[in-house]
């Protein structure tokens, strides 16, 4: 595949030639006050930083029900978003029509949990940084993706440290365009490399309960999850989670309950409706004011399943999700 | 029946598609045939009705196992419903599997002929799940 060497002063130059435009807006990440957020940028490049280090929310979130027609978008976030925001195009609650997803290689974060501040943001400082720490956040020691191969174009470093554009789609090129020419063969050699696969994720019960034992049921994970995207959840109402009157009902007519009720049942069926769009991000845990390890089961349990029909959720963009889709001769041991 | 011995027999539910599974059950009953009382069977228009929310949520609020049954695949009334549900059940077996508790759950093709073969499977997980419960 043919890209072009670029730096970090030639994006900032084409994201700023791209700004020109009134319609055009970029999502990407701004260094304030020490850490490094997202901003939506429009008209002008201030303090753009293009690793963030740090991990608050999933970006992908900030693009939910997008359907705008006309404003043309790039974003230029980790991996992981991307890969989210590829599952939200799935399920139509983004138009990408008008949008352009560039990955750009991901180094790990750290959890904005335990108060780290100036991190660097160069890639020299920053390639070394995570080595013989464990200051990174555990969903990322474990991630499966951190490579910008993602998207329509992704950015990615050689082991000398340049960073490179590569295309995966017309919308890509559209995106190189912005650069001045000069293709080059892609021979060098990559700092991110992928990760081995490890072994499918086995639990329990009694240690599931333990875990979730702390949770108070706030359902900050739900609503921080990127592809948790249901208006209408089910868990609103008194159907799954009865309050008030309901509950009084229900301890009547089946006995004394343990409160907050149903809070296996609450992570049992999130687990099960993301299992396939699950990114592994590890927002869910972020939110999580009590600590549970919500990224074990979540990313343990949906990468299993996303196994069981050769699927990554956000690999491609065109592969459907698994649950809305059927071969007619498969799954011949599913009876019992 | 005396309560304690009520508390052993376990609790089933089934979800049953209506143009099969919940005719080959009334075709069992008026051909005199027995399945456990402890079966109990939910109507759905189709197996792919079944959001395996509702299998989670029988499971935690009590029962012992659940099953759902449908037509066979390729028989579906709606064309190619149970297609979508072999592959939301089989994952969501899988998903037990992972947690250990696989025994819970069932998926179950019964064609609206097959009277026998429905008693004879839902007899077979009931026993299966009373003596995992003893």
């Amino acid at each position: 595949m043919k890209g072009k060497r670029v730096d970090k002063r030639l994006i900032e130059e084409a994201l700023q030639k791209f700004l020109e435009n009134e319609q055009h807006l970029v999502l990407g990440f701004e260094t304030a006050e020490n850490r490094v957020k997202h901003r939506l940028f429009k008209k002008n490049l201030q303090d753009y930083s293009l690793f963030n280090p740090y991990f608050s929310v999933n970006g992908a979130i900030y693009l939910r029900r997008l359907f705008s027609k006309g404003t043309k978008i790039i974003l230029m976030l980790r991996p992981c978003e991307i890969r989210a925001y590829g599952e939200l195009t799935k399920l139509s609650q983004i138009e990408r029509e008008s949008i352009i997803g560039v990955s750009i290689d991901c180094f790990g974060a750290v959890s904005l949990k335990n108060d780290v501040q100036n991190i660097p943001t160069e890639i020299d400082a920053l390639k070394g940084y995570f080595d013989g720490t464990d200051s990174m956040r555990w969903p990322c020691t474990v991630c499966r993706e951190r490579r910008g191969v993602v998207g329509d174009a992704g950015i990615r470093v050689d082991t000398k440290g340049s960073l490179l554009v590569f295309p995966y789609t017309e919308r890509g090129e559209e995106f190189l365009s912005l650069f001045d020419d000069g293709y080059e063969a892609n021979g060098a050699e990559m700092l991110i490399k992928t990760k081995d696969k490890v072994e499918s994720f086995q639990s329990d019960m009694e240690t599931f309960s333990k875990d979730i034992s702390k949770c108070i049921m706030c359902m900050n994970c739900r609503d921080m999850c990127p592809v948790c995207y249901c208006i209408d959840c089910v868990f609103n109402g008194n159907d799954y989670l009865p309050k008030g009157d309901a509950l009084l009902n229900k301890v009547f007519r089946s006995g004394s309950t343990m409160l907050p009720q149903g809070r296996e049942l609450f992570h049992f069926i999130r687990i099960y409706h993301v299992s396939q769009t699950c990114v592994g991000c590890g927002a869910c845990e972020e939110a999580c004011p009590q600590g549970v390890p919500l990224t074990k089961y979540f990313k343990g349990i949906s990468e299993r399943l996303q196994d069981m029909f050769s699927y990554m959720a956000g690999r491609s963009f065109d592969e459907s999700i698994p649950y809305l889709t059927f071969i007619e001769e498969e799954l011949k041991d599913a009876e019992d | 029946m005396t309560e304690e011995k009520k508390d052993k027999m376990p609790e089933i539910v089934g979800f049953a598609c209506s143009f099969c599974s919940f005719k080959a059950s009334e075709m069992a009953g008026s051909l005199r045939m027995k399945y456990p009382e402890g079966v109990k069977l939910i109507q759905v228009p189709c197996s792919s009705r079944v959001d395996p929310a509702f299998v989670i949520k029988a499971i935690f609020e009590g029962a012992d196992g659940v099953f759902v049954a449908g037509c066979h695949p390729g028989d579906c009334h709606f064309i190619k419903g149970n297609y979508y549900t072999r592959r939301k059940i089989a994952a969501l077996k899988e998903m037990f599997n992972a947690f250990s508790i696989k025994n819970k759950i069932r998926l179950f093709w019964v064609s609206a002929s097959e009277a026998r073969r429905f008693v004879d499977k839902v007899s077979k997980m009931y026993e299966e799940i009373k003596e995992a419960k003893l």
